[in-house]
C-alpha cells in the first residue's frame, strides 16, 4: 500500500495515552523502514475531556505525504477503536474507502460487533482483540458495571513511566500490524514496552473477513 | 514539505466542537454527550427479601411506601391483591417477612406485621370493601374448608368472576383462624367481619355441611365445575403413651378449637403440663392460664428453646406469663387411675436433625414423675381424609396433588395445611393463603384450558446491604407495639398485642430501605450533573434517563440508596442505537445542520494516490 491512513479513536484523558502510542510508535517503525510517516493528534478535539471521543492520526506513504498540513485524516484505511463502546456512538469511518480495516478492542467476537459497525460494506476485515484481558490490565474497563469509571483511568500514564505501549496498546498495535501489514512486525517490535502482550496478541486475534477489494 | 494538492474539503472548514453555541440555540443541542458513555444507567426493580419470603407475596415495600406518604388507601388495596384478610394475619402472621427484613442486619426489622395490621383494620372501618367481585363467567367452583386456603382461593376466585361456595362442617366459618387462633390474639369480631366480606363478595358459605356426610365426594364433582380441597389438617397426632386415653387429657387443636367455637366445657386443674414445643402448644399453654389453670409446665423433646419450632417472641411472650420450661424430655406413659394424675417423663432427643427425625427416648435412664392435673397434648396434626378416594392420598396423612395443586388430571385441586404437610415448609397462616391464592389460578387457568404455569421463582433478590447506598439510611429504632402487662393478660381474653396508631404505622414504614425499588426519593434526579434525568412527577418509576446526554458518569448509580438503578454496559443493549453523524452531533443545532449538508454532497471517489 503505497499510502495509509490511520486514525484511533479513544476516550479522552482517561485513554488517551492508548491511542498515542498506537499512532506515535507505527509512525516511528515507519520512518525507520526509509517512509514518509506522521502522527498527530486531532487539533480541534482538544482539550479534550474524561471519556469524549478523541482522535489520533498516522499516515504512512512511500512518496512525500502531499496532504501533510491537513489536520484530518479524510479517508482512513484502518480504523481502531480502544474503547469497545464506541462502535455504537457514530460514523468513526467516515471517508474510508472500500476495503478498509476496523480493529476494535473487545471481549466480543466479531460477530457480535459487527451488528452495530456503520456502513460494514467498506470494511475488508473487521478485528477484534481483547486487548484489556491480554496486557493484564489492571483494571479491565470491560467490567465497567462492577468499577467507577475513575479506576480504569491511564491518566496521567506518561508521567509515571515513558515506555511505549506499556499497557493495552500494545495487542492493539499488535492487531493492526498483522492484519494490514503497515510496518514491518521487526521494526516495530523492539519500541513495544510490552512484549508479552504483543506476541500474545498475535495468535489472539478475532478476524472476520469481509469485503475484500476486487482490483 | 509540499502542499501540492493538499485538500480542505467543505466539511473541515468549520471546526466539529468547541464553539460556543449562539445565545439563540441550546447547548445541548450541540453537544449530545451521550456517546461519552459505556455504562448505561437503567432502573431495573429487584425482589425485596420481604417479598420474596412472605408466603402469599404480597407487596410489603409497595404497602410501606404508601403508607408513609399517607395514602392508606391504596396501601390498604394493594395488600388486598395477595391477601384477602390483612387485619387477620396483621394479628396472627408468624411474619417471616420481618425475619427476612435487611433491616434487621443493620439495626432491627420493620415492624411489618403491625403496620399491616393497621392497614388491616382500616379496611375493617370501610363501610364498603376496595375489592369488587369479577364480570361473573357462569362457572361455579366449590371450596371445601373455610380456614385460611379456602378463604382466600374463595377470595381469588370471587375475583376473577366466578360463583364460589364455600362448604364448612362446623357451625361458623373461619376454620383454623377461629378454632386454631385464641381470642387474644385474633378477637372473632375481627374474624366474624372478613367474612362478612366475603359474603359481600357474593360467596355462599354453607356452614354445617360436611364433605363424605351431608355432600358426597361423587355429587361435589358432579355439581361443580372445579373443586378446591383446602380440609387443613383437624387430627391432633397422638404421642403414643401408655394411658393417652385416661380423662383430663386434651389434644392442643380441639382445646382451641372448642373454645373458638364457644362449645368447650373444658375445666382445668391447677397444674397442666403442655407436651410440645410449637407455637400451637405455645397458644395451648398460654390459654391454659386463661382457662383457670394456677401453674403450666411445657415439656419438650428439644434440648434448648433456641431448638423449639416456634416464633421467639411467642415464646417469650408465654415466659413472661410464667409458663416453665422443660427441656429434652419425652411424655411416655399417663399414670393415674382414670384421671390423669402425672405424667412419666424419660430422657429424650431428636435421633438426627431437630423436628425432622424420629424421638430416641431412653428406657433405661430413671423415669422423671410429674404430677398434674391435665395435660395437652399438641404435637402436630394430620388429615381427615377418609371420604377421599386412596389415590389422592399420601403418607404423611396430606393430600398427593402434583406441584400446581392438582389432583391427577382431575378438576380437583387441594391448597394449604393437607398439601404443604411434610413438604419442608412451616405450617403458617399466611403460606396457607398463598398457596390458595396460586391454586385458585391455576383453577382459572384449567377451567379457561390455559396450560398450567410454574411458580415464579423470584431471580435477583436483594439480600446484600453493599448493593444500596447505606449512607443515607441512619439507625433507628423499631417501634413497638404495646402489650398488656403479663399479670394481667393472664386473666383475660383482651387482645395482648395493641395496634399502631396512625402516627407510630408511619414512623414505622419510614424505615423501610425499600430494598432495590424505586422509591421515588428523587436522588438521582438531584445528583446528576447534568440534566439527563428527568421526572414529569415524583413517582416511583417515573424517572427517564435521556440517553442522548448520559456521559455514564455513574453518580446516579453510586448515590441511588435503594440499589435500584444499575450501571449496564452500553453494549449490551444491541438495539435502540441512536447513531450520530458526527462524534459531537446527532442531528439538531450547529453540526445537525453541517451534517445535513454533508449528506447533501455528492459522493466522491475515494482518493486515487499512485
Amino acid at each position: 500500500m503505497a499510502y495509509t491512513e490511520l486514525t484511533v479513536w479513544t476516550r479522552g484523558i482517561i485513554m488517551d495515552k492508548e491511542g498515542r502510542d498506537i499512532v506515535n510508535s507505527i509512525a516511528a517503525s515507519a520512518r525507520n523502514e526509509g517512509k514518509f510517516a506522521q502522527a498527530m493528534e486531532n487539533y480541534v478535539d482538544n482539550p479534550d475531556r474524561t471519556n469524549c471521543p478523541t482522535r489520533k492520526y498516522c499516515r504512512v506513504s512511500d512518496s512525500e505525504i502531499e496532504n501533510a498540513l491537513t489536520y484530518e485524516n479524510e479517508n482512513p484505511n484502518i480504523v481502531v477503536l480502544v474503547e469497545q463502546t464506541m462502535v455504537k456512538g457514530w460514523d468513526y469511518m467516515r471517508g474510508m474507502p472500500p476495503g478498509g480495516t476496523l480493529v476494535i478492542n473487545t471481549q466480543y467476537t466479531p460477530d457480535y460487533m459487527l451488528r452495530f459497525v456503520p456502513k460494514p460494506e467498506r470494511l475488508a476485515q473487521l478485528v477484534c482483540v481483547d486487548a484489556a484481558k491480554l496486557a493484564d490490565h489492571k483494571w479491565l474497563y470491560y467490567r465497567l458495571g462492577e468499577l467507577g469509571l475513575d479506576r480504569l483511568s491511564t491518566e496521567g500514564a506518561a508521567e509515571r513511566s515513558k515506555a511505549v505501549a506499556p499497557d493495552i496498546a500494545a495487542p492493539l498495535i499488535a492487531a493492526v500490524v498483522k492484519t494490514t501489514g503497515i510496518v514491518k512486525m521487526e521494526t516495530i517490535e523492539p519500541m513495544i514496552a510490552n512484549k508479552a502482550a504483543f506476541k500474545a496478541a498475535l495468535s489472539e486475534l478475532h478476524i472476520m473477513p469481509l469485503n475484500p477489494v476486487t482490483a | 514539505m509540499s502542499t501540492k494538492g493538499t485538500h480542505i474539503p467543505e466539511w473541515l472548514k468549520v471546526p466539529f466542537a468547541g464553539i460556543t453555541p449562539a445565545p439563540t440555540q441550546k447547548g445541548q443541542d450541540l453537544f449530545p454527550t451521550g456517546n461519552w458513555r459505556s455504562i448505561r444507567p437503567v432502573y431495573r426493580d429487584k425482589m425485596p427479601p420481604c417479598n420474596n419470603a412472605c408466603g402469599t407475596n404480597e407487596k410489603i415495600q409497595g404497602y410501606l411506601d404508601l403508607v408513609k406518604r399517607g395514602k392508606y388507601l391504596d396501601a390498604y388495596a394493594l395488600i388486598k391483591e395477595d391477601m384477602p384478610f390483612p387485619s387477620v394475619t396483621g394479628r396472627v402472621c408468624y411474619h417471616p417477612c420481618e425475619q427476612a427484613c435487611n433491616r434487621g442486619t443493620y439495626d432491627e426489622a420493620i415492624s411489618i406485621r403491625a403496620v399491616e395490621r393497621f392497614l388491616g383494620d382500616l379496611g375493617q372501618a370501610l363501610p364498603k370493601d376496595v375489592v369488587k367481585p369479577g364480570k361473573p363467567n357462569g362457572k361455579k367452583v366449590v371450596v371445601v374448608g373455610s380456614g385460611p386456603a379456602g378463604h382466600s382461593a374463595a377470595y381469588q376466585l370471587a375475583r376473577l368472576g366466578y360463583a364460589v361456595t364455600i362448604l364448612e362442617k362446623s357451625p361458623k366459618a373461619g376454620g383454623l383462624n377461629r378454632g386454631g387462633i385464641p381470642d387474644w390474639v385474633l378477637p372473632q369480631d375481627v374474624l366474624d367481619r372478613e367474612i362478612e366480606r366475603l359474603v359481600e363478595l357474593g360467596i355462599t358459605i354453607k356452614t354445617n355441611t360436611e364433605v363424605g356426610k351431608d355432600v358426597s365426594w361423587d355429587e361435589l364433582r358432579k355439581s361443580y365445575d372445579a373443586v378446591i380441597l383446602a380440609v387443613g389438617l383437624i387430627n391432633p397426632n397422638s404421642i403414643r403413651a401408655e394411658g393417652e386415653d385416661k380423662s383430663g387429657v386434651h389434644y392442643g387443636l380441639p382445646f382451641l378449637r372448642d373454645i373458638g367455637m364457644g362449645t368447650s366445657n373444658v375445666k382445668l386443674g391447677p397444674r397442666v403440663a403442655v407436651v410440645g414445643g410449637g407455637n400451637t402448644a405455645i397458644d395451648c399453654a398460654r390459654e391454659a392460664y386463661r382457662q383457670g389453670a394456677q401453674e403450666v409446665t411445657m415439656i419438650t423433646v428439644e434440648g434448648t428453646t433456641s431448638e423449639m419450632p416456634c416464633v421467639p417472641e411467642d415464646l417469650h411472650d408465654m415466659v413472661e406469663e410464667g409458663v416453665e420450661l422443660k427441656h429434652g424430655l419425652a411424655c411416655t406413659a399417663v399414670l393415674g387411675n382414670g384421671q390423669v394424675e402425672a405424667l412419666q417423663l424419660h430422657p429424650a432427643k431428636f435421633s438426627g436433625a431437630i423436628n425432622a427425625s424420629p424421638i430416641t427416648i431412653n428406657k433405661d435412664a430413671k423415669p422423671e414423675r410429674f404430677a398434674v392435673d391435665n395435660v395437652i397434648i399438641a404435637v402436630g396434626q394430620h388429615g381427615a381424609l377418609k371420604w377421599l378416594p386412596d389415590e389422592f392420598k399420601n403418607d404423611k396423612g396430606g393430600i398427593k396433588a402434583d406441584r400446581f395443586g392438582r389432583l391427577g388430571t382431575t378438576n380437583v385441586f387441594a391448597a394449604g395445611d393437607v398439601v404443604q404437610v411434610g413438604q419442608g415448609q412451616p405450617l403458617m397462616v399466611v403460606n396457607a393463603v398463598g398457596d390458595g391464592k396460586r391454586t385458585a389460578f391455576n383453577v382459572d387457568k384449567v377451567l379457561r384450558g390455559e396450560p398450567l404455569q410454574e411458580r415464579m421463582v423470584a431471580i435477583d433478590v436483594i439480600t446484600d446491604l453493599a448493593r444500596m447506598n447505606m449512607t443515607y439510611f441512619p439507625k433507628f429504632p423499631r417501634v413497638q407495639q404495646l402489650m398488656l402487662a403479663p399479670a394481667s393478660r393472664r386473666k383475660t381474653q383482651d387482645e395482648v398485642i395493641q395496634a399502631f396508631s396512625e402516627e407510630q404505622a408511619i414512623e414505622e414504614a419510614n424505615r423501610c430501605f425499600s430494598c432495590g425499588t424505586c422509591n421515588a426519593c428523587d436522588n438521582c434526579y438531584l445528583v446528576c450533573p447534568e440534566p439527563c434525568i428527568i421526572r414529569y412527577d415524583r413517582s416511583n418509576g417515573l424517572y427517564k434517563i435521556l440517553v442522548d446526554y448520559c456521559k455514564g458518569c455513574r453518580v446516579c448509580i453510586e448515590e441511588c440508596p435503594t440499589g435500584c438503578l444499575e450501571g449496564v454496559p452500553e453494549l449490551d443493549f444491541d438495539t435502540g442505537v441512536v447513531r450520530m453523524d458526527t462524534a459531537f452531533a446527532i442531528t439538531q443545532g450547529l453540526h445537525g445542520r453541517q451534517a445535513e449538508e454533508l449528506r447533501n454532497l455528492p459522493d466522491r471517489p475515494a482518493k486515487d494516490i499512485g
